[in-house]
């Protein structure tokens, strides 16, 4: 079987079989003494030789598909990208021209100041700047608008969140300054690698038991909270059913949440019920069951109204949905302890009737940063798989004593809280009262929530700007649909220019600041509507809830 | 599983250490022991950074590591395998029960039950205090394989390798605190409402003109979560007609936002310039996927210093390619910024590059100033935009009065025009500190990833095993330090990082080098070939501690060292 291969060159070039054959049996027959020395290939060569005396063209086949495989195995692969096969194939020259024609939209289009079109420069100037605040008397600050000139003094405050201000309470003042002595303000990491510290883990501690959840998880912003949880837990194939009124925060989570989203009417709960009722229809022919969601707000960001929290805890409970609530606006507003939207409904726990719970230090306790409430094995992923939580510095950790502080004097004192409501109700009695408002602005806010929603009625808006609500958000999702750089909606400028002079008006005659309801189009995805907030706290005064009052209705009865 | 392992329990709040005055402040910010130890960091005059070079390990650190997974995940199964027969009520919590589906089913907590909960003691370990120079952790005691913790009450004070404290600005005493401290007194602790409300206060104001000023920019503004920033930034001008060209390893927080915007998005191999230009010809030319329309805006994403890398953008090269093709080029400076050149403006300041040939400059005011959250510095026009559009200006809180305060004094220490000179030495520190503890790990013959200057030092540790014994080892010797794996990391690339910061003098880091040192002999972890530095004659370096600390203090200032 050793045919030396020295007389190849003596054929004519003609493919010699038998000549091949020869050369590969050689160097096989060499490759097989050498691995004899290896035990296991004794048997592998055995095999082979016995294989091939019984039919030498299978040994080259194989030999050539071997072959095959490893120049396949070993060759480029192939673009597979999946818009490869819609590519174009230019020449170079082709190509260096289309790069030189592309011309990009600039980054940013200027404001134009325009208000008859669209423009927005009226806005950037009507934000107020605070330029001094006073810790003695927290409902009263200095601002100025638009420059030195118009400086404002002694302002009343009707457009802050704070309402408890407890914040500015002296045990919280000690508590914060004696962690910033010890501690420096910033906590340099994330919550898994030295971020969390002592005042951190107590006050995940105190807010879940001050709440009655089993566990709570704290967040750097109260925006950022709702996005990060929700789409930890519901993910490609599980069902989410949302309020079509929700706020922008939980429109974000639900873009990147990956599930299956179904709104249902606002506060509507035979639309609820009957989404729900399909969901599970459509699920009974699935192998497993999805992780299934009710996703709502407390008190609404954009309307001010409560959601019916016992309806939908029976709903919740019979078709085994888990419920996720957003409570920034409610935590310490609602209830006699300041407990939130179950308390207020009479549950005894917050944790007995919600699952998933989002709240704010921000609002109510007026510090900064976000929570999560929930039962313990919820919050044990929540860390592993929360992106906000995770890569995300812990916050300050004078923020997380102070927080405690606040819950030790609301557990001993509701006093604040109890106040807070009787001047919710008072300000909304008012405006509910007043017919000659109401022929033109609707309160959509309920009486239990600090914030006076006041957005035009339907019929006064036709009258004055033609427009309807369901015209904008026509135009709106139009627009976003083209992909506009910048959306502009003529009547819905106008119309928040509307209500922002009369703010303007307010903070001149009375003195008072209250703000128009901030929403940027660009990431509304739900209809919305202008509005504009009035709110009260709770240490504000009888005469000041009603001399406000009475200059906000002056003003709207000269405007319209 | 038992429903211990989730318990809510209370950690102890500890009393500030009973030490004199003059210690604590010690403790959170050492003071410098000799004048020769600081280095003055050079501008690269717009020089670009040379192709990576990347040392790997000798293949059966691969295999080994491979097999290290495998065994992990085998042994993980058979676990499963037993518990499910013999104890099924501790899969309750992972199981569908009563018709509700789990938080996270059987198969989506296996990694962390039976990978992350075994090394659980190494991350979320409980601090106390200013998390400066030293870290005081507060001690745990594990039952039951990390089940759960009880606490003695008692603390350990660490050495602090892991904080993101690069100048050194977490500190309880001094200009900064006294400025908090301060505002609280005068703005109170917390904010009103958001921005557009009533939430912006002239601190706001005068803050981020301080910014823009610092970073070069004509404007700028801030966000009051450093992630939050990211990932709620791209919505507000990029849409789905848009392409983001992002580095491979950008951080999660980019993804996010990128992800809310609804743009395209291709990724180009990380520093990859050549990938980067041939990614961005193909999509000039092909458009948008389907329909072939050019793109409205096609930006580039990267960060100015990798966290997990240490590695840091080639900015003259991506400036270049930004000019060609009339791309607008985004930069995260969350961890350069402060940290990274010459004056610690970032790394436009490092590379000598006009921060006007930068469109967008994104940082976090956690890390190097010792504060919390993050900023968009542009033009005016932009940030002018942005101000109405952004959601976090129109729907969350802004940044409260003692952040601000701190941020704004930080920032004027770094300028100078607080305590001159203090910035000065702080980067001149934080300079020497990381080139001095790089080479020195280079030459003992630790595998390091990252530039010369980098602050943030990555040590290659690969086997996953070896990442819950490093860090044990040297919690041991009072040391704290981060590590981190897969997801964070490349599957077979387990790491620890070192943060390293302006308050750590010469002599930790001779105390840190002993130890690593010893816990690298031990763990085997000697593997690098010298190619990536700290070799010049292309040996493999093994070099004696006590060298290494004689000779690297100076060596360390010369270029030459290291690969630039």
């Amino acid at each position: 079987m050793s045919t030396p291969p020295q007389h190849s060159h003596t054929h004519a070039p003609v493919f010699n079989f038998e000549l091949l054959h020869s050369i590969v049996l050689s160097f096989a027959d060499r490759l097989f003494e050498e691995s004899n020395k290896i035990p296991v290939f004794k048997y592998i060569v055995q095999y082979i030789r016995k294989s091939h005396q019984d039919d030498p063209y299978r040994t080259m086949i194989e030999l050539c598909l071997i072959i095959y495989g490893i120049i396949y195995f070993l060759a480029k692969p192939k673009k597979t990208r999946a818009h490869n096969a819609n590519n174009l194939y230019l020449s170079n020259k082709e190509t260096n021209l289309l790069i030189e024609e592309w011309e990009p939209e600039p980054l940013a289009v200027p404001i134009s100041e325009d208000v008859d079109k669209s423009g927005a420069a009226w806005r950037l100037k009507s934000i107020p700047k605070i330029v001094k605040y006073y810790n003695s008397k927290p409902n009263y600050v200095d601002l100025q608008v638009n420059g030195a000139e118009n400086t404002y003094t002694n302002v009343l405050n009707m457009s802050s969140f704070n309402f408890l201000q407890l914040n500015t309470h002296p045990e919280v003042m000690d508590a914060i300054t004696e962690t910033i002595k010890n501690y420096g303000v910033g906590s340099c990491g994330p919550a898994g690698f030295y971020g969390n510290e002592d005042v951190h883990y107590n006050l995940e501690y105190d807010l879940a038991k001050f709440f009655g959840t089993e566990n709570a998880v704290l967040y750097g912003q109260d925006f950022c909270v709702a996005p990060s949880v929700l789409s930890t837990f519901a993910k490609r194939g599980d069902f989410i059913v949302a309020d079509n009124q929700v706020s922008v925060s939980i429109q974000n989570a639900l873009s990147l949440s990956r599930s299956t989203v179904y709104y249902y009417q606002h506060n509507d709960m035979d639309s609820l019920e009957s989404l729900l009722i399909k969901i599970n229809e459509d699920e009974k022919h699935e192998p497993i069951i999805h992780r299934k969601f009710i996703v709502t707000e407390a008190v609404f960001h954009n309307s001010g109204d409560l959601c019916p929290l016992d309806k939908i805890a029976e709903l919740k409970e019979k078709y085994k949905f888990r419920l996720f609530l957003d409570e920034t606006l409610s935590l310490g507003v609602l209830g006699a302890h300041g407990k939130g939207i179950t308390e207020h409904f009479g549950f005894e726990k917050t944790g007995s009737v919600v699952d998933i719970v989002v709240g704010s230090m921000a609002n109510v306790f007026g510090l900064s940063g976000g929570f999560v409430l929930g039962d313990d094995v919820m919050s044990y992923f929540q860390r592993i798989g929360s992106n906000a939580y995770c890569f995300s510095a812990s916050l300050p950790p004078y923020g997380a004593k102070g927080c405690s502080a606040i819950l030790d004097v609301l557990k001993r004192d509701n006093s604040t809280v109890l106040n807070l409501q009787k001047n919710s109700r008072k300000l909304h009695d008012l405006f509910f009262s007043t017919t000659s408002i109401l022929n033109y602005f609707q309160i959509t806010s309920s009486e239990y929530s600090p914030i006076v929603h006041l957005s035009l009625t339907p019929d006064f808006r036709y009258s004055k700007f033609g427009s309807t609500l369901e015209d904008i958000y026509a135009k709106l999702l139009k627009q976003q649909e083209t992909c506009k750089q910048d959306i502009e909606i003529e009547e819905f400028n106008k119309e928040e220019f509307f209500l922002q002079s009369i703010a303007n008006k307010v903070l001149e005659r009375g003195n008072i600041l209250i703000a128009r309801n901030p929403h940027a189009l660009k990431h509304e995805s739900l209809p919305i509507s202008p509005s504009l907030l009035v709110c009260c706290s709770s240490s504000m005064s009888d005469e000041e809830i009603v001399k406000s009052f009475n200059v906000i209705k002056e003003v709207i009865m000269e405007v319209v | 599983m038992s429903s211990t392992t989730y318990k809510n329990t209370k950690v102890p709040i500890l009393s500030p250490l009973q030490v004199s005055a003059n210690d604590a402040k010690e403790l959170e910010f050492g003071t410098l022991t000799d004048n020769r130890y600081l280095l003055k960091t050079k501008s690269r005059n717009g020089k670009p950074l040379r192709q990576p070079i990347s040392d790997a390990p000798h293949y059966y650190i691969s295999v080994i590591t491979y097999l290290n997974y495998l065994i992990i995940i085998i042994l993980g199964h058979l676990h499963d395998f037993f518990e499910t027969i013999f104890f099924p009520e501790n899969f309750y919590n992972v199981t569908e029960h009563n018709g509700y589906a789990p938080w996270f089913t059987k198969f989506e907590s296996f990694f962390p039950r039976r990978m992350k909960k075994r090394i659980d003691d190494c991350f979320s370990r409980p601090t106390s205090g200013v998390p400066g120079r030293f870290i005081n952790c507060i001690d745990r005691i594990s039952h039951n394989l990390n089940e759960y913790f009880s606490f003695p009450g008692t603390s350990t004070l660490c050495l602090n390798l892991s904080s993101y404290n690069y100048l050194g600005f977490a500190q309880s005493k001094g200009r900064c605190t006294e400025h908090a401290l301060e505002s609280v007194a005068e703005w109170g602790p917390g904010c009103l409402g958001p921005r557009n409300t009533c939430g912006t206060t002239s601190l706001h104001l005068k803050t981020e003109k301080l910014i823009a000023d610092f970073v070069g920019k004509e404007d700028a503004i801030i966000c009051s979560m450093g992630y939050g920033t990211n990932a709620n930034f791209f919505n507000s001008i990029l849409n789905k007609r848009c392409l983001v060209i992002s580095d491979e390893l950008n951080h999660t927080s980019i993804r996010t936002g990128v992800r809310l915007s609804g743009a395209a998005v291709r990724a180009f191999k990380h520093n990859d310039m050549e990938d980067l230009e041939r990614l961005i010809r193909e999509q000039i030319v092909q458009g948008q996927p389907k329909t072939h329309r050019a793109w409205q805006k096609i930006l580039i994403c990267v960060e100015g210093l990798f966290s997990m890398e240490g590695t840091m953008c080639n900015l003259p090269c991506l400036v270049a390619l930004k000019k060609k093709y009339k791309c607008y080029l985004f930069i995260d400076e969350a961890h350069s910024i402060g940290a990274i050149g010459p004056v610690g403006r970032g790394v436009c300041d490092y590379f000598g590059v006009d921060p006007n040939d930068v469109d967008i400059l994104m940082g976090t005011l956690t890390k190097s100033f010792g504060a919390a959250g993050g900023y968009i510095a542009g033009d005016k026009t932009l940030i002018d935009m942005l101000r109405l559009n952004l959601s976090f200006s129109n729907y969350a809180e802004p940044s409260p009065p003692p952040v601000l305060a701190q941020i704004y004094s930080s920032m004027s220490i770094i300028k100078g025009d607080l305590n001159p000179g203090e910035g000065e030495e702080r980067l001149a520190r934080i300079a020497f500190n990381s080139r001095y503890l790089r080479l020195g790990l280079q030459r003992l013959g630790f595998i390091v990833y990252g530039i010369a200057d980098s602050p943030v030092i990555p040590l290659l540790l690969y086997v996953p095993s070896k990442m819950p014994e490093f860090s044990r080892l040297m919690l041991q010797r009072n040391i704290a330090v981060v590590v981190v794996a897969y997801p964070a990391t490349p599957l077979i690339e387990s790491r620890v990082r070192f943060c390293v910061s302006a308050s750590l003098t010469k002599e930790d880091i001779d105390y840190l080098l002993r130890h690593i040192d010893e816990v690298g002999d031990m763990l085997f972890l000697k593997s690098s070939s010298g190619k990536m530095g700290g070799s010049l004659d292309g040996k493999p370096p093994r070099w004696d501690i006590e060298e290494v600390i004689r000779r690297t203090p100076e060596d360390c200032k010369d270029d030459k060292y290291f690969l630039i």
